[in-house]
């Protein structure tokens, strides 16, 4: 057996020239498309990656947003239900002051219309106890209607301090209302009584007055001396309003 | 009778006599060249079929050597492809008629695993540097700098012997039986040469990386990740 030492020599050239050709035409080119074909596979893994962290951070930033929006709307919600409960708490007191007022405006309607139809009973009262004292004293013969006054009104003319008594006494004439026209006597009976208290007789200028009913009353500068039933029906009703 | 194992020049450039197993060779290289310039002429990150099928190619060969190696295997790409590719074709071309395998004669395989070798001292030299490459033939003792060394030669004498003798009897089987029995009985046998072909490339590469391996040292880093700037 023999070595072609020729075939040797060109063998190994071929094989180191064949290692370079498919070097240079086929593994380079191939392993260069799959380097590039894996960069690119990583850079769209990385994009991908990206995009995942960018919606993972969209995600978080809108549920935060909702957070931020479900808390803002329980706070409206809040604040609307206190202005509400306010509001209704100031229309109830508003309505319970306009109530309380009205009420108070009714007790007053009320109290001002008793007080008017108590006025006017008393005043229809009073015309009524007129009426009856007039004709209670329309039986009563005229003299009575003077003659039993006339101590009376002394007893009061006598009650007034000195003073007055001095005034009236020394002063100019005096007025005497009666209830129905003096007779000559009756006005020198009266003031004969009155001198008897007074000192002096004092100087009368008679005015006939009927709605006194019966009595007699005494007006000076100083004084005015009610003996009569006007007089004494007025002191009673008054009693009557004060006593209600 | 002729010494089958001879050769005989077809012609002669010059002084050089070119034999059959070379012209064989060249047009297998014309066929590779020409096929992988048109191939990969327009790679796209979208592939078709025949680039998905290089690209299986050629991560094939690269999972091979990580794993053999657990080194990125740029380094060792171009030559284990190219050993296994062309050892690959020249088995399989014994099935065109007229055409002897270059791997039948023992100058190509020779040629190949004298090219192996070359590549496991560069790669070593590369690796390692020259000092701590000479340092590996005294592992694990200087006593065994004469073994190692023998071994050097001795494995690289298997590499050739073993791809020679697997396709030169095939070769040999299938002629001798169609002189004898006619022209489709060695069909089955042509078959078989197919596998067989297909083995001796498979085995061929891979003992080639595993030479290179050892010589290159192992990685302290993960496949993948060179840990020397070693050429491509």
């Amino acid at each position: 057996m023999t070595i072609d030492w020729w075939t040797l020599g060109l063998q190994t050239v071929n094989a180191v020239v064949l290692v370079w050709i498919l070097a240079r035409f086929l593994f380079r080119p191939v392993s260069r498309i799959l380097a590039e074909r894996q960069a690119a596979a990583h850079a769209a893994l990385d994009e991908a990656e990206a995009a995942r962290e960018e919606a993972r951070a969209a995600r978080d930033t809108a549920q935060r947003e909702t957070a931020a929006i479900a808390a803002e709307r329980a706070a409206r919600i809040a604040r609307a239900q206190d202005e509400a409960a306010q509001e209704k708490r100031r229309l109830l007191d508003e309505a319970r002051a306009a109530a309380e007022k009205a009420r108070a405006e009714g007790m007053d309607d009320l109290a001002r219309l008793r007080a008017t139809q108590e006025r006017d009973l008393s005043v229809e009262a009073g015309a009524l106890a007129t009426d009856i004292a007039a004709k209670l004293l329309a039986r009563l013969p005229d003299e009575a209607r003077i003659a039993g006054f006339i101590d009376g009104l002394a007893e009061a003319v006598a009650k007034l301090p000195e003073t007055t008594r001095a005034g009236i006494a020394g002063g100019g004439p005096v007025t005497l209302r009666s209830a129905r026209a003096l007779s000559a006597e009756e006005q020198a009976q009266i003031a004969q009584r009155l001198g008897a208290v007074l000192g002096t007789p004092p100087a009368l200028s008679v005015e006939t007055d009927a709605t006194l009913l019966a009595g007699l009353e005494l007006e000076t500068p100083h004084a005015i001396v009610r003996n009569h039933f006007r007089a004494d029906l007025d002191r009673i009703r008054a009693e009557i309003a004060d006593h209600e | 009778m002729d010494n089958p194992l001879s050769l005989e020049p077809l012609f002669h450039l010059g002084p050089v006599p070119i034999t059959a197993p070379v012209v064989v060779t060249w047009a297998i290289m014309l066929a590779l060249g020409l096929f992988a310039a048109l191939a990969t002429r327009r790679l796209s990150l979208t592939p078709g079929k025949l680039q998905t099928v290089l690209e299986l190619l050629v991560t094939t060969v690269d999972s091979q050597i990580r794993d053999t190696m657990q080194r990125d295997p740029a380094p060792f790409r171009a030559l284990i492809g190219s050993i296994f590719l062309f050892v690959l074709i020249a088995n399989w071309s014994a099935l065109i008629p007229g055409i002897e395998p270059p791997t039948a004669h023992l100058e190509t395989d020779a040629a190949l695993a004298l090219v192996v070798l070359a590549a496991t001292i560069a790669y070593g030299i590369a690796g390692r540097g020259l000092g701590g490459y000479l340092a590996t033939f005294a592992e694990p003792s200087w006593v065994m700098i004469p073994l190692n060394v023998v071994e050097q030669i001795t494995r690289t004498f298997s590499l050739i012997v073993r791809l020679f003798g697997n396709v030169m009897s095939g070769v040999f089987v299938v002629g001798i039986v169609l002189s004898l029995a006619g022209l489709f009985v060695p069909i089955p046998l042509m078959a078989l040469d197919l596998l067989t072909g297909a083995v001796q490339a498979y085995i061929f590469a891979v003992l080639a990386t595993v030479f290179i391996g050892a010589a290159v040292g192992e990685s302290h880093g993960p496949a993948g990740q060179d840990q020397k700037d070693l050429p491509r």
